[in-house]
């Protein structure tokens, strides 16, 4: 029951809060913030309970309510639960009780992503998980685009396509994934198959499985999103208010990495090696991309956003590389990108709440009279720009060993050059907020306040320990990443080393 | 010497279509009570003894759910098949008379229910008709009451409403009968069983089918045999209009059903039905792209209509036993998505103004946020999306495409749905969209509360049906 507890009591506590008086906000931000870090709790003291398994259809497949709390999924979930925990606790949206009905509910249906074991019951969640995203992209949307005129739609209400751009990709995408699984139940007969041992399975036909991993592939590139399906993100993010932007890049970004994981290379790692040169290159062109394109953002929002892109098409490149090292550190990376983008998407939120704007060109000097803030930012700003000893080092180095060792030279070559980038764009952004004269237009108002601190503490404390010992994480892939592996480079040495550099196990060919 | 007038039929012939009649005779009474009660009274009586008649006809309607029979010569099949879209009808009858209380003129509130309970006894002759002529019976019962209940309301929009539809349904009446003869003359019988035998003219059972299933998409408003339906539903009041989305189709879905699966051996139904598949393909992307440019909700259902109704045809594709239960199941779900946001539509109404604009949602996620939740909640249904019975449904039926070798119709399908989300969406945004201080609709004290009933009904069956997914099963034998 405490698993199905960490889905369902969010979304009906989202859904009770209606009940409080409108006004109640700083009592719902409260709520809100003690189921997050209950969550947190409850899912930290309950890994590898038994698995919660309810019948929900016999016909035409098998499907049921299967719900387990144990590998990257697992990891996934503390690091929702932390993220919502402490960016609810320093919202300052307005409306707030509302606000965090909405945070409540994406927690809830994000969990069920992490925590499902059954194909249709990981849809459901996944499709579930658009909606308050949507409804916050419409009801919160910025009072004025940045250049010019609030369009304006018939009818008195505030034109949104920020919300439709974002509603229609991924709902596309999750129709797709809908398909492929009605598809996937028909031809096994269950959907019952997340985490289970692939070889348990029947083995599908090659047409078939391609075109199921069509449908799941597309899905999980729109979700991540790697180039060129991307383009709902970087504005979806400079939209959403602070607290859910960074629950939703630091978590909903990596549902489709998550599924590759645990879809992909376990039910259907024969199409996945056959999309591997694919993967490749869109995830480099991603790097690239991203990387160059924070280079020059002047939205603060925005070069975390394509800094975001840059990221996670590494992990898209460790994921296909099929060897266990980068998947480990595919799934460190997944951690540790959620850590400092939450880290860095809720410093900006309090630098915007001070000063009204988050333009570069804008800011400037705040280091001096806000040292508590500008420590902050220091720190997820170096976590993300891969500093040894912080997460972001952990999972990089995990990956491009992996890469290298699986045989990619010149992949894992142009792989540096974003790294190299990331320092530019990360230290730009810190500068251009923090550092130079001080702006006099700018309403210098009072530095973090103990709240905000106690907001970010948790996710700092996170990212050193994640940087310092990421080898619980990274082994916590390792039931996927082997039973690839062996498909993958049968001659290959298998041999699977945790972060310390000690061999964990070794199998001899 | 005088000859002896005999029936030839019992007791169990009788009781096979009680619960149709039992509904029929409830509009007499609806009607006897309306001349002898007092004016006030009138209102509130004809609501009660027209829910009170189809209860009762349902509940006569499930006794007979382990006896199937066959009653008057295979004229009308009593069973598990007939018997679950019997209880749709019944349902959806119920829901509309709840819409029906708070809306339209005091002296016309009797009739409008007796014709309602007419139209749904009709439907539910249809549900159990097994030969030609019992289906004729049953679509112009259904029919020729629905002509005058479009025609109810005032407005200038409810006459050409309800002549659109008198003289469109009539062609398509024409096109059926005449396609019941053409049955007749190559098989020499006018029962469904009957028709699966051998026949004297290929040709011509051929196109007595074709003409048989065109008179059916009209009435299913299939596209392209859908033009009148946005037309009839806007004009037509708004019981009427949400009694017609649900108990004509299950009527005529019946029937279709039974035509398919009883009429066809099954290597002719996949020849002949396949314009049917096309047909539904043609509907789901019609109907859901027509729906994106509307802003009157009930040109918008209307439209959204349409594309459901494709979705449901395409789960028969393949006439498979599957696809038959996840036909039925999916029409259950649109019974109760679909009257739940026709309910909202009922709640947001006064008396000369239903709230079917789209202006009407404007701020309803602030104004009233629990029927906001509602109505967010039946639109995710339409669309597909969990945690509803829509997104099980819509799985259910994916599977059951592909599985009878349909993988394109499934392609239709998702294709339909991803455009149908801008349009239910479209709703959404409009309740839950921040408001830029141009007046809107203020809060006002509905015509009546009864609709809420059926709000809270169609919620709970719409979030519980998603997860414990019951279709009823062997309904396939009883078909024949």
């Amino acid at each position: 029951m405490m698993i199905a507890a960490l889905v369902v009591v969010p979304i009906l506590a989202g859904l009770l809060l209606f009940v409080l008086p409108r006004s109640a906000q700083s009592a719902a931000k409260w709520i809100g913030a003690t189921l997050g870090l209950g969550a947190f709790a409850v899912a930290a003291l309950n890994y590898g309970t038994p698995d919660e398994t309810l019948v929900w259809l016999h016909r035409p497949f098998t499907a049921t309510f299967h719900i387990a709390l144990d590998g990257p999924g697992f990891w996934l979930v503390l690091l929702l639960t932390l993220v919502t925990g402490c960016a609810t606790m320093v919202s300052r949206v307005p409306r707030g009780r509302d606000f965090v009905a909405q945070m409540l509910v994406l927690q809830g249906a994000m969990t069920g992503v992490f925590v499902a074991r059954d194909l249709m019951l990981f849809a459901l969640f996944w499709d579930l998980m658009l909606l308050p995203v949507f409804l916050t992209l419409v009801a919160w949307a910025p009072s004025a685009a940045p250049d010019g005129e609030q369009p304006v739609r018939a009818r008195g209400t505030v034109a949104s396509p920020t919300a439709w751009r974002y509603l229609i990709y991924n709902l596309v995408g999750g129709l797709a994934l809908l398909l492929a699984t009605a598809a996937y139940g028909i031809v096994q007969g269950t959907t019952d198959v997340i985490g289970r041992d692939p070889h348990s399975l029947a083995t599908i036909s090659d047409a078939w499985s391609l075109w199921i991993f069509a449908g799941f592939a597309f899905a999980f590139l729109i979700k991540t999103p790697v180039w060129p399906l991307h383009t709902w993100m970087p504005e979806t993010y400079a939209a959403l208010p602070a607290p859910m932007a960074a629950v939703v890049s630091a978590v909903q970004s990596k549902a489709g990495l998550y599924g590759f994981i645990v879809i992909g290379l376990t039910i259907l790692p024969g199409p996945m090696h056959v999309a591997a040169p694919l993967m490749f290159v869109l995830g480099l062109i991603g790097l690239l991309y991203g990387a160059f394109a924070a280079l020059v953002q002047d939205d603060t929002k925005r070069v975390v956003a394509y800094s975001s892109l840059s990221h996670l098409g590494l992990i898209l490149l460790a994921i296909f590389s099929f060897d266990p090292i980068a998947i480990g550190g595919a799934v460190v990376y997944l951690v540790a990108h959620g850590l400092f983008s939450a880290g860095l998407f809720m410093t900006i939120g309090e630098v915007e709440a001070r000063e009204d704007t988050r333009l570069l060109s804008r800011l400037g000097g705040l280091g001096a009279r806000n040292p508590r803030l500008a420590g902050g930012l220091t720190i997820v700003m170096l976590a993300a720009l891969g500093l040894p000893g912080l997460c972001g080092f952990a999972g990089e180095i995990l990956i491009l060993t992996g890469l290298y060792r699986a045989g990619y030279l010149w992949q894992t070559v142009v792989a540096l050059v974003p790294v190299v980038i990331a320092a530019a764009y990360m230290v730009r952004l810190f500068q251009g907020v923090m550092q130079g004269p001080e702006i006099d237009d700018l309403p210098q108002r009072e530095d973090m306040s103990p709240l905000e601190m106690l907001a970010l503490a948790p996710i700092v404390v996170a990212i050193v320990v994640l940087g310092v010992d990421p080898g619980a994480v990274a082994r916590s892939a390792m039931p996927a990443g082997s039973a690839v592996a062996h498909v993958a480079a049968p001659g290959a040495v298998m041999a699977s080393y945790s972060a310390s550099g000690q061999p964990m196990q070794t199998r001899a060919k | 010497m005088i000859p002896q007038l005999v029936i030839p039929y019992g007791n169990a012939d009788w009781a096979a279509v009680l619960p149709t009649f039992a509904a029929g005779f409830a509009a007499l009474v609806v009607l006897l009570a309306d001349l002898v009660l007092p004016k006030h009274l009138r209102r509130g009586s004809a609501i009660a003894l027209g829910i009170v008649g189809l209860a009762i006809a349902g509940l006569l309607a499930l006794r007979g759910w382990h006896h199937p029979i066959s009653a008057f010569g295979g004229a009308f099949v009593n069973g598990g098949f007939a018997i679950v879209f019997q209880e749709i009808v019944v349902v959806a009858a119920i829901f509309s008379l709840l819409m029906a209380y708070g809306l339209g003129r005091d002296d016309q509130i009797g009739g409008g229910v007796a014709l309602m309970l007419w139209s749904a006894t009709g439907a539910m002759l249809m549900a159990g008709a097994a030969n030609l002529l019992t289906i004729f019976l049953g679509i112009e019962l259904l029919s020729l009451a629905l002509y005058c209940l479009c025609g109810l309301a005032g407005r200038a929009g409810a006459r050409e409403s309800a002549l659109k539809y008198l003289i469109l349904s009539s062609t398509a009446t024409g096109f059926m009968l005449y396609g019941m003869a053409l049955l007749f003359g190559a098989t020499g019988s006018v029962s469904l069983a009957a028709l699966a035998g051998p026949n004297v003219s290929p040709a011509l059972f051929d196109i007595g089918c074709g003409m048989f299933l065109i008179g059916l998409c009209f009435k299913l408003s299939l596209a392209p045999f859908h033009v009148w339906t946005p037309d009839v539903y806007e004009g037509a009041p708004l019981p009427v209009t949400a009694f017609m989305s649900v108990v004509t189709k299950a009527g005529t879905l019946a029937v279709l059903a039974r035509f398919a699966y009883a009429a066809l051996p099954n290597p002719q139904a996949h020849e002949i039905l396949v314009p049917l598949w096309v047909v539904a393909a043609i509907s789901m992307i019609v109907g859901n792209v027509a729906a994106l440019a509307q802003s009157d909700i009930k040109r918008l259902l209307a439209y959204s209509g349409i594309a459901q109704l494709g979705y449901i045809v395409a789960a028969l594709a393949g006439t498979t036993s599957l696809g038959l239960r996840y036909a039925i199941f999916y029409l259950g779900a649109y019974t109760f998505m679909n009257l739940g946001a026709f309910a909202v539509v009922a709640l947001l109404s006064r008396e000369r103004d239903e709230g079917s604009h789209l202006g009407a949602f404007a701020g309803l996620g602030y104004r009233q946020p629990i029927l906001a939740g509602a109505m967010t909640f039946f639109l995710l249904s339409l669309a597909g999306l969990p945690p509803t019975v829509g997104f099980t449904g819509k799985i259910l039926i994916l599977a059951s495409t592909v599985s009878a070798g349909y993988a394109w119709l499934a392609g239709f399908l998702i294709l339909g749905t991803a455009i149908s989300a801008y349009a239910y969406f479209k709703i959404v945004r409009t309740m839950y969209a921040r408001t830029t201080g141009a007046p809107i609709a203020r809060y006002f004290q509905p015509a009546s509360n009864l609709p809420w009933i059926g709000v809270t009904i169609c919620a709970v069956a719409t979030l519980v049906l998603g997860f414990f997914p019951f279709a009823p099963s062997d309904v396939l034998p009883l078909v024949k």
